[in-house]
């Protein structure tokens, strides 16, 4: 009998040990790796310094597809030639802080660094202070060799009318503040212009904020699980929507002194 | 993460161990063979399950029969609730219970609100005074307060299901194990128990059905607490 009883007792004390608590899905307490953005950023930079020369792969709409985006890590990892890859927002499917933290610890296992742009599921619930905490700001910009890449909260249907979005405030400030290092520039956001998503009163007005950002190459999105490639404003600059993680492909962007490579690859 | 995984695996193999010991014990016929089989007679069987259910009469059956208090699970940092345990030997309980979720631990604070249906089917007595429930399961609805939060999505989504999912409210199973400790004498508090719950929400389990490289472990949380039976 006490024999039973002792087995019992180190058993409970192996599990609290081994398991997890849950206050709340959506609590904030976030465990783990936190900022992830910035210092992935300065990883990118130091990287890239000086060079005519980069490419990324951008990958997006991951939400609950845990295998097919730990395969993409795979086939991402199974590249030599990539200098960082963007995840265009929709990690989370609900805004649990549980999603945000698989996801995380995902992409953790990418060989290059990655940086997270913002998507309208990962702003439910908590899931805009849990994306704050783990990633960083909602819009936020870096230099990678000689392009300026600048993503954007465009999620507008989210947060009704509480912030700016998208943030003109913010979009003129990388026009006056274009870093010397820069030559070109491209636009990384979620939700397209004439999504539900995006508020569309603006969406020319934001045409004309984004293409005074010196060079613009081409802008790209998350949000419409559809690979497309479209100049949606007549003005010769290119959206390129890229498909959810579960139709396992993402989009590989190269920009060097001839121009830019957009290509879709399948894994 | 695979010492996790590994001390999960061997937590839940002891709760099945636990779990067949419990259902070959309770079986009266084996009991009875054991008794017959030492030299003794019927009236040597050694009542295992000592449950009554001293249930009340009329209008005081919505007098609740214990209270209790727990530590996580989803419901918030604590939560504490009064429930009501009914059927033979008190294998069923349903209890509401109120959480609080403090502000460092989220936005705001917000208080959380659930109903719990449990079903404890066995209780082994170990000793005069202690009893070994060794499986409890049961299902939760948990609401949390919050205008973040919603049952049905604000008008500004288009169509109906532009999400399709409550964020407001979420269910639980969970499977656990409790230790009941009876006192002497008609006190008011007629026993203590603990128990501890292994926990999964409805959108991790519909997380884990559509991927194999999500563990189980991943999605089970564990809670634990103090149940006090009360009155009767």
């Amino acid at each position: 009998m006490r024999k039973r009883r002792l087995c019992y007792t180190v058993s409970v004390a192996v599990m609290l040990a081994s398991c997890q608590v849950d206050f709340h899905p959506y609590d904030t307490r976030v465990e783990g790796d936190t900022g992830i953005n910035a210092r992935n950023i300065a990883r990118i930079e130091t990287a890239t310094e000086g060079r005519r020369e980069i490419r990324f792969a951008v990958i997006s709409d991951t939400q609950r597809w845990y295998d097919e985006t730990s395969d993409a890590v795979e086939a991402l990892n199974g590249r030599d030639d990539l200098d960082f890859v963007v995840h265009a927002g929709d990690m989370a499917d609900f805004g649990m802080k549980a999603e945000f933290e698989r996801m995380r610890d995902i992409l953790a296992r990418l060989d290059v660094p990655y940086v997270a742009v913002i998507g309208n599921h990962d702003c439910l619930a908590t899931g805009e202070e849990l994306f704050e905490e783990m990633f960083g700001e909602v819009d936020f910009a870096f230099t990678a060799g000689n392009v300026r890449v600048v993503c954007l909260n465009t999620n507008a249907l989210e947060f009704d009318r509480d912030k700016p979005v998208p943030d003109f405030g913010y979009i003129e400030r990388q026009v006056l503040e274009f870093p010397a290092e820069a030559e070109k520039s491209v636009v990384v956001m979620h939700a397209r212009p004439f999504t539900e998503q995006f508020d569309n009163n603006v969406a020319r007005v934001f045409e004309y904020a984004v293409s005074n950002i010196p060079r613009l190459q081409f802008c790209v999105n998350g949000h419409n699980h559809t690979y497309m490639a479209d100049d949606l404003f007549g003005d010769g600059v290119i959206y390129y929507g890229c498909e959810n993680i579960a139709k396992r492909s993402y989009l590989l962007f190269t920009i060097d002194d001839d121009g830019y490579e957009c290509e879709k690859v399948e894994f | 993460m695979s010492a996790r995984r590994w001390s999960f695996s061997v937590c839940v193999l002891w709760l099945a161990a636990l779990l067949s010991v419990a259902q070959a014990a309770a079986s009266p016929r084996g009991a009875d063979t054991l008794a017959l089989a030492q030299g003794g007679v019927c009236c040597a069987h050694r009542q295992l399950d000592r449950r009554i259910h001293r249930g009340y009469e009329g209008w005081e059956r919505l007098i609740p029969t214990h209270v209790k208090v727990q530590y996580a699970g989803g419901m918030g940092v604590v939560s504490a609730g009064v429930g009501w345990d009914y059927g033979r030997r008190c294998r069923w309980e349903t209890e509401v219970m109120t959480g609080i979720l403090p502000k460092a631990y989220s936005d705001r604070t917000h208080a959380t609100f659930t109903v719990r249906q449990n079903y404890i089917p066995w209780s082994i007595s170990l000793g005069s005074r202690i009893a070994l429930e060794p499986f409890a399961c049961g299902i939760y609805v948990n609401m949390i307060s919050g205008e973040d939060y919603w049952v049905r999505e604000p008008d500004r989504y288009p169509g109906d299901k532009y999400y399709g999912f409550t964020s407001r409210l979420r269910s639980y199973v969970y499977v656990g194990q409790r230790m009941t400790w009876l006192l002497r004498g008609d006190s008011a508090l007629r026993g203590v128990t603990l128990y501890y719950e292994l926990a999964a929400n409805d959108l991790d389990i519909i997380a884990k059905c559509g991927n194999r490289s999500l563990a189980l472990s991943e999605i089970v949380y564990f809670s634990f607490g103090v149940k006090l039976q009360i009155f009767r």
